[in-house]
């Protein structure tokens, strides 16, 4: 029943995500073949240097060479066929991940393989991101709870005016802020980056990541915890306005278990996917706040690679964090589904 | 005086002036405006009105669960010789809730948590009022539920996969597995079929014979009313209007009080032909600025001067029966 | 709906939106933003912020990186302010054919910490040959300059006794201070004014004792050709506190760029808002009216949409297309809508079944009727507190954007103020005055259409209200 519904969504995202790497191909098909062409060029050149300095061949010669390089290139990389086909072979590269190599950027360990730069900077973002949205949905609960035991009263409309100042408030801004004060002013945490130059070794290294970690995460905590304290409260209070909380607590289930229990639980749902939401919202927009931060994560790769031109890495970013977000859309419909025993148990969405 | 003590020793609820207020930002509203009433033991106790009167507000003053902004603000509710206004929540929820009164819900739509198995639900009730080996639990609650004529099977089931009759009778079940000396029972079968409903009443009688039990039985439903109980509760406005046997109310002399024989005369026969349909008209009170009086004065056919005045008290009328109306006291 | 009901609906509305106190408080910034606005061209210090941005010209005669004045009030030491001296003492001597014109401006320097720099503005035609004097109150002079000027018609010469005056001035501090002390520095790196108006003793190059009192600076110019003529000659002396918000590190004032930067965050925030949920509930309702499948349809439309990450292909697009701002607004609207069709679609779809949508269908109205004068009215209050909460959220995209340096470059917005002072290194040098206003703004604009959604919100969701 359950894996029915686990597959129709797995699939549709399948689908959504093949659709929107061929529109990401198509749009980006001219920048891509700009990269390739230079590419080649170059390359030809090099040849024809190689060959000039022999000094076999007359110019003419030469010139007639490189051509022919040039179209023996073109049709390597596919640029001689119609522009529809080219787009649909580079959507089917970028689906099996074969990203290429990349023009500038290397990876730490000096690779130009686009997919392994990539790949090393995704554990990384999670870190960061990981951390403070655990954080963030723990103290929320907790204080989404408070509010709602008693909505109304100083102590939550205090804490709903709080959501709402940093409502509007950039995370990469507060970080600068906080960096500004607590590494330039009052010089407590490191200015950025994972570790310092040179890391340390053995447990030392994971002391050192944890402090390196601390002013990024309390920066994305105190921004996020408010939004999310004020939505647990409002699904919450909600649920404690149903029927079968008053039920519950004629039965004589004390107020602990009905409020940790009965309704925490049933607004278990809506509130894991909320979370789940905005971490994904937060790891797919943390561009520039990974970048304030030196934070060598996928959105600093993003953005190092658009400065930078580099073409592959762009795309093969864009469409891993794309991709990634499609996961996470789904992730959340199946646990959302599993939490959810009327889903669950009848299969349908 | 030995017959006044022995009639008290047969009561197990004594509710004497329970006020029940809202207190809002714009006033108080009188929900349940000084009542007195008692229930005897083995018998059932209706309580009927329309939809505001105060019947259901009355069911969750006896639990001591008033949703703020509502407040218990004056009387006695005495379950065996002690009141139980005074005490603390902790006290409540330890020793009366449950364990001396317990609730069979309106609705049993949505009274079940969604997210738990009526099995882990029914347990987590039984475990928090006894302590009891697991096995022990179990075999409690398939005592009930064979009372009620369910198998164990609906233990491993979520509400939301049981039909309407078996969730009420689950809660049913869950009402009695205490073996409470009260039972308050608040519209059980109004949400559901007329088939059900007959299973659930008659099932309730067979229970109450069984197991000597005491219900409160509230609806809006005169028909179902007459079959269930013995006595019979009318409230409007707040307040009691009339509270008699089921024979002085439904009897060939019939009930005193107007409002009670106008809502009688408002339920057609089957058996009769009727032309038109009866009905009261105006509204119920505001219960928020109550008109001064009686509160059924500016519905009434045969309203007095005196009752737009003052106010009229319970009297009892005849051995049993008690009238709050000003023209009945003439009589 | 008729104007008469549109009136009273829109004042029941009001009576509610009342009782909310969030809600007015947001409503109240608003107006203040609204009203700075407004009031920007006579409020501005700097009228021509908004064209001339980036033309260093116009910035020149200010301090760079100056704390704002109120820094003042609660420092021991005083900032030196910035100040302008017009009317100078003006003595005209002639010399057979050769006329000497001085112009003395006196100078009353109480502050502790010394200003940035003294600059003489000469405005006149043909050549002068222009000696500077400066007198200290404690009696020395110092010869800052002494030099021919050229001087072009319609132009201003700009004599900075920071950047010209550097060896003068070392010569000045070398009669005082201690060889050890002046080893230290190199003498590029030296501050003449700071050096000017330092107690004349040991250790004034690192700890300067301020010299308070009168001080004179005398411009003698000598005009040799009858075609040689000085119109006019002003002293500007930039300090260490300039204006509401202090200065960048390009000199510019930031109060006025904050100010300019006002109406764009208005104009994207409500703009994009607007649009985007207009076009969302259109969308969700006829996706729900239609049903079947053409609501199908739509909905996958909607959820390919829906899996774009907004910030990662907004930068792309706005690398490859380097939009300006209304094409960023465009790009952004594209896929902001998503935001609000969901819970419209849902609405929608109760709407639907409601009995008097039925009654007018028999009455024989088309869809578009229905659709447009019947459901979508429902929705539009709830409308209204989606667009409140947009606001904020396309304010920071574009800032975002801007910061990475992708945004309209001709433009004043606080995103492309905070670009500035990122890559300016106001971050690691301090400079806090200026990272901290603009990004204030967008947190103050974005609380106050915080406030104002989330009661809005409030009254359309009666369930969560706790009267």
């Amino acid at each position: 029943m359950y894996w029915k519904y686990v597959i129709k969504r797995v699939i549709n995202g399948i689908i959504i995500y093949i659709i929107l790497i061929f529109i990401f191909s198509a749009l980006f098909n001219m920048q891509m073949e700009q990269t390739v062409r230079a590419m080649i060029d170059e390359k030809v050149k090099g040849e024809v240097m190689a060959q000039s300095t022999s000094g076999k061949w007359t110019p003419e010669q030469l010139m007639h060479w490189s051509k022919d390089r040039k179209t023996y290139y073109y049709e390597l990389y596919n640029l001689n066929k119609p522009v529809f086909e080219r787009i649909v072979s580079r959507t089917v590269d970028t689906l099996l991940f074969r990203y290429g190599k990349s023009t500038i950027i290397k990876s730490s360990f000096g690779e130009r393989d686009v997919v392994k730069i990539i790949f090393e900077t995704v554990p990384r973002t999670l870190l960061l991101f990981g951390t403070a949205a655990i954080i963030d949905v723990l103290l929320g609960t907790l204080i989404g709870i408070k509010k709602a035991q008693k909505p109304g009263k100083p102590f939550d409309k205090g804490t709903s005016i709080a959501t709402m100042v940093v409502y509007g408030m950039p995370s990469w801004w507060l970080g600068m802020l906080m960096i500004m004060f607590f590494v330039y002013i009052v010089k407590v945490f490191p200015s950025g980056g994972m570790h310092s130059t040179p890391p340390p070794t053995g447990f030392m290294y994971h002391l050192d990541t944890l402090w390196h970690l601390t002013l990024p995460v309390l920066t994305l905590v105190i921004i996020g915890f408010w939004g999310r304290a004020f939505l647990i409260r409002n699904i919450v209070l909600g649920v404690l306005q149903d029927d079968y909380i008053m039920s519950a607590r004629a039965r004589g289930i004390p107020e602990r278990k009905v409020l940790f229990g009965h309704a925490l639980r049933t607004a278990a749902p809506p509130i894991i996917t909320m979370a789940l939401l905005s971490l994904l919202v937060s790891v797919s927009g943390g561009i520039l706040f990974e970048s304030i931060f030196s934070w060598s994560g996928m959105g600093n790769l993003y953005w190092i690679s658009v400065e930078q031109s580099d073409i592959p890495v762009l795309m093969g970013d864009l469409s891993f964090t794309t991709g990634l977000y499609i996961c996470g859309l789904v992730i959340l419909a199946l646990i959302y589904g599993f939490l959810d025993p009327r889903i669950k148990v009848s299969g349908k969405a | 005086m030995v017959a006044e003590r022995a009639r008290e020793n047969k009561r197990v609820l004594e509710v004497k002036n329970l006020k029940l207020h809202y207190l809002t930002s714009q006033g108080a509203v009188k929900a349940v405006d000084d009542i007195s009433f008692c229930l005897n033991r083995g018998e059932t106790l209706g309580i009927v009105g329309e939809s505001g009167c105060g019947k259901t507000t009355t069911a969750v003053a006896l639990m001591m669960m008033p949703s703020p902004p509502g407040k218990i603000v004056g009387g006695q509710i005495i379950i065996e010789g002690k009141d139980i206004v005074p005490m603390t929540e902790t006290q409540i929820r330890k020793q009366i809730r449950w364990e001396k009164i317990s609730m069979v819900f309106q609705g049993a739509m949505n009274c079940l948590t969604p997210v738990y198995t009526i099995g882990k639900q029914m347990m987590e009730t039984l475990r928090e009022h006894r302590e009891m080996a697991k096995e022990e639990a179990i075999a409690r609650i398939e005592k009930y539920l064979a009372y009620v004529g369910l198998s164990r099977d609906v233990l491993k089931r979520y509400p939301h996969e049981l039909s309407g009759g078996m969730k009420q009778r689950i809660v049913i079940a869950m009402a009695l597995f205490l073996e409470p000396k009260i039972i308050l029972c608040d519209e059980p079968t109004t949400a559901l079929d007329v088939v059900v409903q007959a299973q659930i009443i008659n099932l309730l009688k067979d229970l109450k014979q069984q197991l000597d039990l005491s219900f409160i039985f509230i609806t809006h439903d005169l028909a179902t009313e007459a079959e269930v109980s013995d006595r019979l509760m009318v409230m409007y406005g707040g307040k009691i209007a009339e509270i008699g046997t089921n024979e002085q109310i439904y009897g060939k002399q019939g009930p005193m009080h107007p409002y009670t024989q106008r809502l009688l005369k408002a339920t057609p026969l089957l058996h009769e032909k009727v032309e038109e349909l009866a009905f009261i008209p105006g509204r119920p009170p505001d219960l928020l600025n109550p008109p001064k009086g009686c509160k059924f004065h500016d519905r009434c056919n045969v309203v007095m001067d005196r009752c737009k005045e003052e106010e009229p008290d319970l009297r009892e009328v005849e051995p049993d029966h008690f009238v709050s109306c000003w023209r009945c006291r003439e009589s | 709906m008729k104007l008469k009901d549109l009136k009273v609906s829109i004042s029941e509305f009001w009576q509610e939106f009342r009782k909310v106190k969030s809600g007015l408080v947001g409503l109240a910034i608003f107006g203040f933003f609204l009203a700075l606005l407004i009031f920007e061209p006579v409020l501005a210090p700097f009228s021509e912020t908004n064209t001339r941005w980036r033309d260093i010209s116009y910035w020149d005669d200010n301090p760079q990186s100056a704390y704002p004045i109120w820094v003042n009030f609660f420092s021991a030491k005083k900032y030196a302010e910035s100040t302008l001296l017009e009317n100078p003492e003006v003595k005209e001597e002639v010399f057979g054919t050769n006329r000497m014109v001085t112009y003395t401006f006196e100078y009353d320097y109480q502050y502790d910490i010394a200003p940035a720099d003294l600059i003489l503005k000469v405005e006149g035609s043909g050549v002068a040959m222009m000696d500077l004097t400066f007198t200290r109150p404690d009696g020395e002079s110092v010869l800052l300059a002494s030099s021919n000027l050229n001087m072009a018609e319609g132009g201003v010469n700009r004599i900075s006794v920071d950047k010209g005056s550097k060896t003068e001035a070392y010569e000045f501090l070398g009669y005082f201070e201690s060889r050890d002390n002046l080893r230290k520095f190199q003498r590029s790196s030296i501050k003449p004014a700071a050096i000017l108006f330092a107690k004349a003793q040991e250790n004034m190059l690192i700890e300067p004792e301020a010299l308070k009192g009168k001080y004179t600076m005398q411009a003698a110019l000598l005009l040799q050709r009858p075609s040689d003529i000085v119109r006019d000659v002003k002293l500007v002396i930039p300090g260490r506190v300039f204006g509401l918000l202090g200065t960048d590190a390009f000199k510019r004032d930031l109060f006025s760029g904050v100010l300019a930067g006002i109406k764009w965050a208005l104009l994207i925030g409500l703009l994009t808002a607007v649009v985007s949920v207009m076009v969302g509930v259109i969308y969700g309702v006829i996706s729900a009216y239609l049903g079947g499948w053409k609501d199908s349809l739509m909905q996958r439309i909607f959820e390919i949409f829906n899996s774009i990450p907004l910030l990662p292909v907004l930068i792309v697009m706005s690398a490859i297309f380097k939009p300006s701002i209304w094409n960023l607004i465009l790009i952004m609207c594209i896929f902001y809508w998503t935001g609000s069709v969901k819970t419209v679609r849902s609405m929608g779809l109760q709407i639907k079944e409601e009995t008097f949508i039925e009654a007018t269908r028999a009455l024989g109205a088309s869809n578009f009727r229905i659709i447009f004068k019947h459901i979508i009215p429902l929705i539009i209050p709830y409308s209204f507190a989606s667009m409140a909460l947009f606001i904020p959220g396309a304010i920071v995209y574009e800032a975002s954007i801007s910061l990475l340096g992708l945004g309209d470059a001709t433009i004043v917005t606080w995103g492309q103020i905070l670009r500035d002072a990122y890559t300016g290194g106001a971050v690691i040098n301090g400079l806090w005055w200026w990272v901290i206003p603009p990004g204030l703004m967008i947190a103050i604009m974005g609380m106050s259409f915080a406030f104002i959604g989330f009661a809005l919100d409030k009254i359309l969701h009666p369930k969560l209200r706790t009267r």
